[in-house]
């Protein structure tokens, strides 16, 4: 290599280490780092590098002048105050068309609203992008600006229909070209939610994506032979409220619906294209095809799809009774529950048998000691987590707010401005946290009854995963005290019910300063029909 | 994850049950390296799992094929007694795939060419009446480089063509493989459960396949990958405060000046071999992983600044539409194609709250976890603090990134870390992870093949930081032992036996703690 990258470094340098070397053990050694009554209580030594310790601070300041840094161009930024924020990780290489295949009623939307929420979780950016959708506000707009009602029921969606096939490829085409659009301008998975039920409307598929370097295309099929589950698909269509449905009883409805499924039928052709980049799935988790799967995205959505069920079933989240740390204000540490945590832990077996009955459940658990006693008293099988601990503070551990404000103002309101991105030094960020509960939320979609006791933090991640909820909002959402949430997953989203014990407990919720009281946006489990996009 | 590396009385993780799984293709078409590549995974996530591997035991056995009838791979009719004697061969293997389940064990991959639908079906009936599910592992080759490549590098030099001229030996054993050819079938029926994989990883195709270790089988396999590659593994640079996880500090003086030297040694190191395999190292991206940590990612700062130093040159002579473009990266000559990420997962091993103390003071504070710690490394979590089995577990999507990279990887890291992938990398038993010893100053160099990994060890760097043992007398600066009371980057490495990886043949590792079968004469290592 050419030498004038070469850093020489002069020989003062390492005496400027030796003497910074010397300062930490100084500091150690002198009477006022380490406190003697904290000994003597103790029997441990306080924590060295604590944010609010002498020593953090004291060593930062005197070692300033040996942080040179690297000569090259712009060296990086060297350590100060307690924390940094991270930035999202580079998905820019990742583009990805995912077309749907399936008849009406086979939970294609129910596939595509899974895979959307946890690709979004992981960060990275999807959108659904659904031909239904398009269809209705398109008609909805024509109706209110020409007052002229198109005709949506099942003829509109017979194969003899010339016209109206024309306009359904047409909508079917747009959507394609405002998804590709969308990609190009840096989104990373377009779901292309439409029925692509036959050979030929797929090869158009392909030929069009075909023509974009660096877009790959990969097709979903899902395939649904249980009568049960299509009939029970079919009453959630005509009974939530559709707007082709709008106005017409029910019976009527769902006989059209079922004719329009009986339209697409005649035409449905199974992807047997041996060329094609699929994945069929078969009675959701049951049985998965996958076929010229490959690249990085793409193995996770197999991998991720494969692991889905559709059982009924419920999640149960808590935190941890009143730990004695949440009494005095302090973050992060591994302290017992208080008096009011352990009540709540005597509450709970009652409740919980209340809700669940005799179903099986299984309980998860944190390492830290405040989750563990508050799964003790309940009769179920229980898993430790290393996961599931408490976001890490790093140099906070163990202080109050007002400690870490008057420590470090400047961090601290950074910390405020972007709670998501913002890391704690030599602790985690919120994004940190979501990388590491990834196989958590993998699990959690294998399992079936699931309690979980967590932390404000590790709740908050998970919740906004079940709820599709934005990573802005995420640090604020409310998990209070003394609560139990519960979640049952539905087609379209999850149905929330909160049991609340009447047992006292401090409020550890900070609200976002200098806004009005945020609220976290209601999540819901209704389907939507138009669609935002338009 | 449920929780890979667990342990249970039984031995059985998952409730799978037991699992067979029967490899089917052409000799030649990568069936050892993936069997291997599954194998090193799955015990990694703590299942018993075990390669019976056909021609290992027929060379065992038997002997090399010079000790073989003439026709004892020829098409057509054999003599009743290579009839014989093939059938000793595979009932020999049958043999140890019962031995291994009755023993404990949960995962056989049972690697022949299983060529025939008969002799698969008789095969699969056979364990599937014991309760076993039988899955069928199909691997299809058409790419005509990855078949010859194959043939070079490992199968003439078997002991089955000893002594030949390698053209010879070339063409002797694609014509063992065309009369194979003529009987092939490939797998149609889909009685059984079956995974397909073309070009070793290109493209996968899966069918029937339920169950959660089966599905997280499926997904190891998308993810793997026989291109030519090399791992570097280096430790982070010398930082201000070495012995806090919590202070996150920056690099030392000293650990600026190692970054510039690891940069200089990687690139020399890498064009060498590069070159030597007759690549253009421009022509190859260098992947760059680091921690999330800054003493870590600061050390792969000079990497950076080169890169960008060489692309600003270039952009004044061609328009540059990104670095990846070959022809861009190549007019600069020495233009570095590079790219870091910063992943996470990788942060060493949380200390909990022995977080700053040295040994001394651990050994005095907490005496009890103490003397826990010391007895069990892997498996103790000190107070809030991780275990090795914590850290693990946690590093397990980074395994799979690791086996999914097609270029060049260096890893910079931190020494618990890296004893964690190299273990999984070299196939070590968890036990043994706390205890190798990865000095800073070393680079490692961990090169993929099909039975195993080939790694080694060189050192470029003395200075602060680096560990110098006290007999060396080579102790020149008085600040130098202090590193021995590192605790928090050495984290275990007070325990005893300590384990040096150096050059690792490859013998050593296919012969490997519980290997029923050895395969002999691999030992040459160059």
């Amino acid at each position: 290599m050419e030498d004038h990258n070469r850093v020489h470094f002069p020989r003062v340098s390492s005496q400027e280490l030796t003497k910074a070397l010397g300062i930490i053990e100084d500091m150690q050694a002198s009477e006022g780092v380490i406190d003697n009554t904290l000994l003597t209580d103790r029997a441990h030594p306080p924590v060295m590098f604590g944010a609010g310790g002498p020593m953090l601070k004291q060593f930062d300041q005197s070692t300033a002048s040996s942080r040179k840094g690297s000569q090259a161009p712009t060296p990086p930024r060297s350590v100060v105050g307690i924390g940094n924020k991270v930035a999202k990780p580079d998905y820019s290489e990742a583009k990805i068309v995912l077309a749907m295949v399936g008849l009406p009623a086979r939970g294609k939307s129910y596939l595509s609203n899974k895979l959307t929420r946890y690709l979004k979780w992981l960060e990275y950016d999807v959108q659904v992008f659904n031909v239904g959708q398009l269809r209705r506000s398109r008609a909805r707009q024509k109706a209110l600006q020409s007052g002229i009602q198109e005709d949506h029921t099942s003829s509109y969606f017979s194969h003899d229909n010339v016209e109206a096939t024309k306009s359904r490829d047409q909508l079917a085409e747009d959507s394609l070209e405002m998804l590709i659009q969308w990609l190009k301008k840096g989104g990373n998975v377009g779901i292309h939610d439409a029925t692509n039920s036959t050979r030929s409307r797929r090869a158009k598929i392909e030929v069009r994506v075909a023509k974009e370097k660096g877009i790959q295309v990969i097709f979903l099929e899902s395939v649904c032979n249980d009568p049960a589950v299509i009939a029970a698909n079919v009453a959630l269509k005509v009974s939530s409220g559709d707007p082709d449905y709008k106005d017409l009883p029910r019976e009527v409805a769902q006989r059209d619906f079922i004719k329009r499924i009986k339209e697409y039928e005649a035409v449905y052709e199974t992807i047997t294209e041996p060329h094609l980049s699929y994945l069929r799935i078969t009675d959701v988790g049951n049985e998965v095809t996958l076929s010229r799967i490959n690249g990085y995205l793409q193995s996770r959505i197999a991998f991720y799809l494969m692991n889905l069920h559709v059982k009924p079933r419920s999640i149960f989240f808590s935190r941890h009774g009143e730990s004695q740390y949440n009494v005095d204000g302090k973050i992060g540490g591994d302290s017992p529950l208080s008096a009011r945590g352990l009540e709540y832990a005597n509450a709970l077996p009652e409740l919980v048998r209340k809700h669940i009955g005799d179903a099986p459940l299984t309980v998860w658990t944190s390492t830290l000691q405040r989750t563990i006693q508050t799964a003790h008293y309940l009769p179920y099988p229980k898993l430790t987590w290393k996961s599931l601990d408490e976001l890490d503070a790093g140099v906070c551990d163990g202080m109050t707010y007002e400690e870490i404000e008057q420590a470090y103002p400047d961090d601290f309101a950074n910390r405020d401005e972007d709670k998501f991105n913002y890391r704690y030094r030599g602790g985690e960020s919120y994004r940190d946290v979501v990388v590491r509960l990834e196989p958590v939320i993998m699990e959690l979609e294998r399992q079936e009854n699931i309690l979980i006791f967590g932390h404000q933090a590790i709740l908050r991640c998970l919740y906004a995963y079940f709820h599709d909820l934005p990573q802005a909002d995420l640090p604020y959402i409310k998990i209070p005290l003394h609560t139990v949430i519960k979640l049952t997953p539905k087609a379209y989203g999850c149905d929330e019910e909160r049991y609340t014990l009447p047992i006292k407990a401090v409020d550890t919720h900070r609200p976002k300063p200098s806004s009005s009281q945020l609220e976290v946006p209601v999540a819901s489990a209704a389907r939507e029909y138009y669609g935002k996009h338009t | 994850m449920a929780a890979p590396l667990y342990t249970t009385a039984s031995g059985l993780l998952f409730h799978a049950g037991k699992i067979l799984i029967l490899t089917v293709g052409l000799p030649a078409r990568g069936k050892t390296h993936i069997s291997r590549a599954l194998e090193r995974y799955l015990r990694w996530m703590g299942v018993k799992t075990q390669v019976v591997s056909l021609g290992d035991y027929r060379r065992k056995t038997l002997g090399g094929a010079q000790k073989l009838p003439p026709d004892y791979f020829n098409l057509g009719e054999k003599s009743p007694e290579t009839m014989e004697l093939r059938k000793k061969v595979s009932d020999g293997c049958e043999k140890l795939i019962w031995d291994f389940f009755e023993g404990g064990g949960q995962v056989v991959i049972y690697d022949a060419n299983n060529g025939t639908r008969k002799n698969r079906q008789t095969l699969a009936e056979k364990f599937d009446k014991a309760g076993i599910h039988v899955i069928m592992l199909e691997s299809v080759c058409d790419n005509k480089e990855i078949i010859e490549t194959n043939i070079r590098n490992v199968k003439i030099s078997s002991p089955d063509y000893r002594g030949w001229d390698p053209d010879k030996a070339v063409e002797d054993y694609y014509t063992r493989i065309r009369d194979r050819e003529q009987s092939y079938e490939t797998i149609t029926e889909t009685t059984w459960p079956f995974i397909r994989i073309f070009n070793v990883g290109e493209k996968i195709m899966v069918n029937n396949i339920r169950g959660y270790l089966q599905s997280r089988i499926v997904f190891f396999l998308m993810n793997i990958h026989n291109r030519f590659r090399t791992i570097y593994f280096a430790r982070s640079g010398q930082s201000l405060i070495e012995h806090s996880y919590k202070a996150d500090s920056d690099l030392s003086p000293g650990g600026w000046e190692y970054s510039e030297r690891l940069k200089e040694f990687v690139l020399e190191k890498r064009a060498k071999s590069l070159e030597q395999r007759g690549f253009n190292p421009s022509d190859r991206r260098l992947v760059i992983w680091t921690s999330t940590r800054r003493r870590a990612h600061h050390t792969a700062w000079p990497f950076l600044s080169t890169a960008s130093a060489s692309s600003i040159s270039q952009s004044s002579s061609a328009p540059t539409d990104g670095v990846d473009h070959p022809t861009t990266t190549k007019a600069a000559g020495s233009g570095l194609n590079v790219k870091v990420i910063e992943k996470p997962q990788m942060s060493e091993i949380n200390p909990g709250v022995w977080d700053g103390l040295t040994p001394d003071q651990a050994r005095k504070f907490y005496p009890e976890e103490w003397a826990r710690f010391v007895k069990d490394p892997y498996a103790f979590r000190a107070p809030r603090a991780e275990s090795y089995h914590d850290l693990s577990v946690r590093l397990e999507p980074i395994l799979i990134e690791l086996e999914r990279e097609k270029e060049d990887l260096l890893i910079i890291g931190h020494s618990s870390v890296i004893r964690c992938l190299l273990s999984y990398l070299i196939g070590l038993p968890a036990s043994e992870i706390p205890a190798i010893e990865i000095a800073r100053g070393d680079l490692l160099e961990v090169i993929p093949t099909s039975y195993g990994v080939h790694s080694q060890a060189f050192h470029f760097w003395d200075g602060p930081g680096r560990r110098v043992d006290a007999e060396d007398g080579e102790v020149e600066l008085g600040y130098l032992h202090k590193d021995e009371t590192n605790f928090y980057e050495n984290y275990a490495e007070d325990t005893k036996g300590k384990k040096r990886v150096t050059t690792i043949d490859i013998a050593s590792l296919s012969n490997g703690v519980g290997e029923a079968i050895d395969t002999p004469q691999r030992t040459e290592s160059p």
